[in-house]
């Protein structure tokens, strides 16, 4: 029987029940967001008791070592004991330098906070200590000395109206991490496929001006997919890269494309795109990134395709619900 | 020296992993078992099986084999397509004849217990 020792009160899980759903059954109000191991928003400590690994998946070497865990993940055996763990103590202060909107949906938020990060990684961001969402890092630490998201605004979303509307420059913001593991390695001369969807453009944009930045000799290609060419974003910035940058090739897809602004833009199918396009990707490094269901297909399609299990990083954003 | 060791050990593993989850995945026959949306997970329990396989260290007992196809109804057209495909991996690779025999050994002294018979 799974028991859970709690601010002095002992909680009987039931079958297959999860920490936090057990102590938010009991009344207990535990910050959490995903609720799928991917934001460590519901992240608390244990001081009796034994941990199993999912229950620690993602997290850092020392905060396994202190028995942290996330509550959302863990399904105990038998009996443990946890506490809090303040939220504040696992996020670093940031001020809002910027907001710009970079098309009718996607915003632009630059944050100053000292966070030491990979390109490409996540973060969740927190506002009033309770509401809490993930959001991929679009900057490069050593050359952009402000954190970048871009925001897409979710109209009924806990936290993006919030970010997009209410925050005003040089409010504070909460950020915890870095999490994640999709960031630029490769070796210098191995060609690179970089692909995504809607703001999956984020962390692409981030490891691909990392790769630049580290000395990337190989073709670097860049596949950005959308249901229409208007939602594309950030062209402009783009282009001048691929101007600067002969080994980047750029290839915008969308389903949809009419209008004067998409002229760059390819009507089509990303996948039979890719498929047509870049049929061998033996010896590619791949990164992916955008809805689950484009990371799935995506990452399948490009292992049939020749490219190492080893060599295809992603990153899915999964949709938090409410 | 072992038939893992003479293969190559786990670099005879990773270097084999991916060619056969390539052909698991494009077999019909089986590809249904293969086909998910963990496809990292998948891989990973692709490596602990040929790592048994090829006779290299592993936990695999008799029962966790059970446990982990119970519920897929597997019959011997599975077991033989996936037996199949492991082979014409190993021969991609070329591997020595008297390598894979061993190693078609190996998995057929584990094929009740996968076969839940």
């Amino acid at each position: 029987m799974a028991l859970v020792i709690f601010e002095n009160q002992t909680i009987e899980l039931e079958e297959g029940e999860s920490v936090l759903e057990g102590l938010t059954r009991h009344g207990h109000k535990i910050p959490s967001a995903c609720r799928a191991g991917v934001c460590q928003a519901c992240i608390m400590i244990m001081s009796e008791g034994e941990l199993s690994n999912a229950a620690q998946q993602g997290l850092s070497a020392p905060q396994k070592a202190l028995n942290y865990f996330l509550s959302c993940q863990c399904k105990p055996s038998s009996r443990l004991q946890i506490g809090r763990l303040s939220a504040a103590s696992q996020q670093v202060q940031g001020k809002v330098l910027s907001k710009d909107w970079l098309n009718d949906s996607v915003l632009r938020l630059r944050v100053k906070a000292e966070l030491d990060y990979r390109a490409g990684q996540y973060v969740t961001l927190w506002q009033g200590g309770e509401v809490a969402r993930s959001y991929s890092l679009a900057s490069v630490p050593s050359v952009d000395n402000f954190l970048e998201f871009h925001i897409k605004h979710v109209a009924d979303g806990a936290l993006s109206p919030r970010l997009c509307f209410d925050i005003q420059v040089s409010d504070t913001i909460g950020v915890q991490g870095p999490l994640g593991r999709c960031f630029y390695t490769a070796r210098p001369h191995q060609p690179l496929l970089l692909a995504g969807i809607g703001t999956g453009l984020a962390p692409l944009m981030g490891i691909l001006r990392d790769a630049i930045n580290s000395g990337h000799t190989g073709p670097i290609t860049l596949v950005l997919g959308a249901a229409n060419a208007k939602s594309f974003y950030l062209q402009e910035a783009l282009s001048i890269l691929a101007d600067k940058y002969a080994q980047l090739t750029l290839q915008f897809i969308a389903r949809k494309v009419d209008g004067p602004e998409s002229s760059t833009a390819l009507e089509g199918d990303i996948y039979a795109f890719c498929a047509e396009n870049h049929p061998d990707l033996k010896d590619y490094r791949v990164f992916l990134c955008g809805a689950p269901s484009f990371v799935q297909k995506m990452r399948k399609q490009c292992f049939l395709s020749g490219a190492g299990m080893s060599d295809i990083s992603a990153d899915a954003f999964l949709s938090f619900g409410k | 020296m072992s038939l893992f060791e003479d293969i190559g050990g786990e670099a005879a593993v990773d270097a084999a992993v991916d060619i056969f989850y390539r052909k698991v995945l494009a077999d019909d026959r089986v590809s249904e078992f293969f086909d998910t949306t963990d496809m990292e997970g998948q891989h990973a329990k692709q490596k602990a099986f040929l790592t048994m396989a090829f006779g290299g260290p592993n936990n695999y007992s008799g029962k966790d084999l059970r446990d982990a196809h119970k519920s897929m109804r597997l019959d011997d057209g599975h077991f033989t397509a996936v037996a199949e495909d492991l082979v014409a991996t190993l021969e991609e690779l070329h591997v020595p004849q008297e390598s894979i025999d061993q190693i078609v050994t190996i998995l057929g002294s584990v094929k009740d217990d996968v076969l839940n018979r």
